[in-house]
């Protein structure tokens, strides 16, 4: 696969209400992605949105988003699935050999829509939706059982991963305010209201309002724009079956298909040794677990013995993780640009040293239905 | 860098206004089947990655694609959702198109797939959503509720695209009998066609022209219907396409060129876009996609067409504006029968959209059609032999284009 | 300082929608009226699947619809639980004084889970691969809500 390079990003500053207005947020996400890089509209070949009807409220909601997204006459498309899913497809408008630079934002405002009614409607209509047993709050906690049940891990080893992410959200300042707290201990997390037993309310990812962007440009432009560009040198996604009952929630398949598709094309033949930081969209702490298991950064089962503190063997989340916040639609692809921040050295205050090959993901639909994983390595 | 992409097969689902006998799963699936059975030494199993889209709103139900998994074939398989509005079909073949070229490791065979199933949700419901929004701003500078969805998103796209015909008209001097030709001329090639929806072999002009107005120059007879349906579409590489097919019909050029919402910004603020007729972003997309295909003359090189019309003004006005007819003489030349089926540029020989509109799929099935006619296996099929073809949508706040020329000949240029 | 001004525009779309749910479920739902539970069967890896579907999707084998029918019973074993106070709807999610008892039940005889809540149960009561009933409304319609819950037996 051609190396392609990611040469600008910018994340807003997530809020659980912000104070401004979407078309600002994007604009801002998206000049500010232009700007980090010194490059102009004129510069843009294609845009890739991704934004949810209903999380909008719109129908077409890319339909008045042309102009604030720097697509105005441009090639543009829309992915309506996680920021990370839009990052793919401007990966391949570029390897096609159509375009120069793509510029990829996503976001969404969770202030402004009922969150989990609007998950509710992923649900199948003609059978689980009209008595709504199964809906994303519920969904995470059969997940969260069965992962416990199958591999006898204690609830606190899953109540630290929420005390660590949280904890490096503090020193994140892009983070998510009420998600920043370096001083929770392990019972503050237990203490927390249930969620969906035995999800505790600390333990999840609270959606939010944020925008995010990048800039993705063929190695030779790359190299002319940044003199720090970010490879992605393997990308997977995988989509598995949908109703909860067909599924083994202890593991993640999909997570495993598309890990394995994006390390055999980054030439990765053993993870653990070969990763030295991940950025992984953990919607739920217990899910940052049972991702680090299905990537082969740990054995299955034994997640919790991986120490992936910020100066750890293999931190996991320095930033936080979707733990400092989770605006839907954009948590992915800030996990992307958490990961090259480490790689360029530009993550200020939670920066992972010699950091040089990373993996990030994102994710989609109830227990991650579907994942997509990127392989990133340089920055240097 | 990229490769060269072949259409090898398209499939329908039976398109009806209320196709009560399936769920929205398994009217996915029977286009689905279409589509492979049609390439008989290639089964589910070789099919790398899927791209799925429909407009969401019309069903109710979000990311249904997830729901849907098994019915697609999908089960731990790769798979991307795009959707775009009333392009979404176009956008799903693009990004079919692309999963192909961008040559990632073991990504040959790509399904794409656009469906929807309008029955279920109230159809102005959805489309008026896509502005309310701006209306609500509008409301808190003193205009009135009423006034505006009368004006502006009555119907939804009906109260966009009769500003559009209007603007039209204007420029262009055509009557309404014009109109109501497309129609006649959509609607008999529907009845030829197996799977559209609106089959009239015996259409006349008068007829459309006695009914009533729903927005000037509108009329009940002249619009398209709400249907539901799917279609799949099949890319593959050059070389696997020539073991797999006889006549693998290779995409060109593709476009999605974007312009500024129509009339209303965001925000309610103003736009730049005052003429809906003048659909800068569809001339930029052809320009785009026929110089990716190396095509300097579309009137004379392009053999078939496909356009994206609900509205039949649509349909004169984009075979102008994509290059096919000089300005203005479109009318004439539905008139002098070109654009039917034995004429020298055949338009919509499926019926087009103004018989048959899924809206999410509506967009996917103009290449879907373009390439069978490449192929020669269409449901009415021309009888000349097509070498070139164009698929074409639109969409959006009468903002959004799409656009892919097909041919049987490799040409892509490459930069 | 100035003053922030809020407009706040209060209104109502009424959005009503109705899904065909195919002629499987259909059948599946002319069962519920009579407080039956029936499935369909995979003809290639004969797996078992309540609520029946139209396609396997280990084999993407179609399930003809005139035979592959199976009847099973209303009982069943608990494979996973949660306990939640949220309660969401199409309109909102809110917070509930008494939490529900939601749990992932294998219908016997079937090889996939159906999810539904469990009844007249306190949190020590529940036990994963304890034996489950259905408990059926009076007067079932014919849509998923004619199963009330699940209680233990």
């Amino acid at each position: 696969m051609e190396r392609v390079g990611i040469v600008g990003y910018y994340q807003v500053k997530l809020y659980s209400n912000a104070n401004y207005g979407r078309y600002e947020m994007i604009f801002e996400a998206v000049r500010g992605a232009l700007d980090s890089a010194e490059l102009k509209k004129k510069d843009i070949t294609t845009v890739v949105s991704c934004t949810n009807d209903y999380y909008d409220g719109r129908t077409i909601s890319n339909a008045f988003t042309v102009e604030v997204g720097g697509a105005y006459l441009e090639d543009e498309s829309k992915v309506e699935m996680d920021g990370a899913h839009a990052v793919l497809y401007g990966l391949m408008r570029i390897l096609s050999g159509n375009h120069k630079l793509a510029v990829i934002w996503g976001g969404s405002m969770a202030s402004c829509f009922p969150y989990h009614s609007a998950r509710l409607y992923e649900t199948d209509p003609t059978w689980e939706r009209p008595v709504a047993y199964v809906n994303d709050i519920t969904a995470s906690g059969f997940q969260m059982r069965a992962y416990m049940e199958k591999y006898n891990v204690d609830i606190e080893e899953i109540a630290k991963i929420s005390v660590k992410n949280r904890k490096n959200a503090s020193k994140n300042p892009l983070a998510l305010e009420e998600a920043q707290n370096a001083n929770l201990s392990v019972n503050d997390i237990l203490n927390s209201e249930i969620y969906a037993d035995p999800v505790r309310e600390l333990m999840v990812a609270q959606p939010c309002d944020g925008v995010a962007a990048l800039l993705l440009a063929p190695e030779k432009q790359a190299l002319k724009i940044t003199d720090k560009p970010v490879w992605i040198t393997g990308v997977g996604y995988n989509q598995e079956t949908y109703y909860l009952g067909d599924r083994d929630l202890s593991i993640s398949n999909s997570m495993e298909l598309a890990g394995k598709m994006a390390f055999d094309a980054a030439g990765i033949k053993e993870p653990k040794n070969e990763i030295n930081i991940a950025e992984l969209f953990e919607a739920y702490a217990h899910e940052e677990l049972i991702f680090s298991e299905a990537l082969g950064l740990a054995e299955k089962g034994k997640g919790s013995e991986l120490n992936s503190e910020i100066d750890g063997d293999l931190p996991i989340n320095p930033s936080g993780g979707a733990q400092g916040g989770n605006p839907p639609c954009a948590t992915g692809l800030i996990r992307i640009i958490e990961a090259a921040k480490q790689l360029r050295g530009e993550a200020n205050g939670y920066q992972v040293k010699g950091a040089k090959k990373a993996v990030a993901s994102g994710q989609i639909g109830m227990c991650a239905q579907n994942n997509i994983v990127y392989v990133l390595e340089g920055g240097d | 860098m990229g490769r060269q992409v072949a259409i090898i097969s398209a499939g329908f689902s039976e398109h009806a206004s209320k196709r009560s006998d399936v769920n929205m799963a398994e009217l996915v699936n029977e286009a689905v089947n279409d589509c492979l059975k049609k390439v008989p030494s290639l089964s589910i199993k070789d099919i790398d990655a899927y791209v799925n889209g429909n407009m969401p709103a019309f069903e109710g139900a979000n990311l249904p694609e997830l729901w849907m998994t098994d019915w697609l074939g999908a089960r731990n398989k790769p798979l991307i959702r795009v959707t775009t509005g009333g392009t979404t079909g176009g956008s799903v073949g693009i990004a079919g198109y692309y999963s192909v070229a961008a040559g990632l490791p073991g990504i040959d065979t790509v399904l794409a797939v656009a469906f929807e199933q309008q029955s279920q949700g109230d159809t102005s419901i959805g489309l008026s959503s896509v502005a309310l929004g701006e209306i609500s701003v509008l409301n808190t500078l003193g205009l009135p509720y009423e006034y505006l969805t009368r004006l502006m998103s009555a119907g939804g796209a009906i109260g966009l695209a009769s500003y559009q015909a209007a603007n039209y008209m204007n420029k262009s001097k055509i009557r309404e009998e014009d109109l109501a030709r497309v129609v006649v001329q959509n609607r008999r090639n529907a009845a030829k066609t197996w799977w559209s929806h609106l089959k009239m072999p015996n259409l006349t002009i008068e007829e459309v022209l006695d009914t009533p107005y729903i927005s000037y120059p509108l009329r009940y007879g002249m619009v398209c219907p709400a249907s539901d349906g799917a279609c799949a579409v099949l890319f593959t590489t050059e070389e696997k396409a020539k073991d797999l097919c006889d006549t693998p019909v290779y995409v060109n050029g593709v476009a999605s060129v974007a312009h500024e919402s129509v009339i209303i910004g965001y925000d309610a603020s103003g736009s730049a876009q005052l003429d809906p007729s003048e659909q800068l972003g569809a001339m930029k997309s052809s320009e785009i996609a026929y110089n990716q295909a190396g095509i300097s003359f579309p009137r004379k090189e392009i053999d078939y067409a496909e356009v994206y019309s609900p509205f039949p003004n649509q349909e004169l006005m984009w075979v102008e504006k994509l290059g096919l007819f000089e300005e203005n003489t479109a009318p004439e030349m539905y008139e002098n029968e070109v654009t039917s089926l034995n004429g020298e540029l055949p338009i919509c020989c499926s019926g087009g959209v103004n018989a048959t509109n899924a809206i999410g799929a509506s967009a996917l099935e103009r290449p879907a059609v373009a390439a069978l006619q490449i192929m020669g296996k269409a449901s009415n099929q021309v009888p000349k032999t097509v070498h070139t073809a164009i698929g074409h949508g639109w969409g959006g706040m009468l903002n959004l284009c799409t656009m892919m020329v097909l041919s049987d000949q490799q040409q892509r240029k490459w930069r | 300082m100035s003053e922030k001004i809020i407009v706040a525009n209060k209104g109502f779309v009424r959005a009503e929608f109705s899904f065909w749910v195919g002629r499987y479920m259909d059948k599946f739902y002319d069962a519920f009226e009579n407080k039956k539970i029936i499935g369909n069967k995979c003809p290639k890896c004969e797996k078992r699947f309540v609520p029946p579907r139209k396609i396997c999707g280990e084999c993407y084998e179609e399930i003809i619809f005139d035979k592959n029918w199976v009847d099973l019973p209303d009982t069943g074993i608990l494979l996973n639980y949660t306990i939640t106070p949220y309660k969401v709807t199409d309109r909102t999610s809110r917070k509930v004084k008494k939490s529900q008892i939601i749990g992932m039940i294998q219908i016997e005889g079937s090889d996939t889970a159906i999810v539904y809540k469990l009844l007249n149960m306190e949190p020590e009561d529940i036990s994963l691969g304890m034996k489950v009933k259905a408990e059926w409304e009076e007067k079932p319609i014919g849509n998923s809500a004619d199963i009330k819950g699940f209680v233990k037996i």
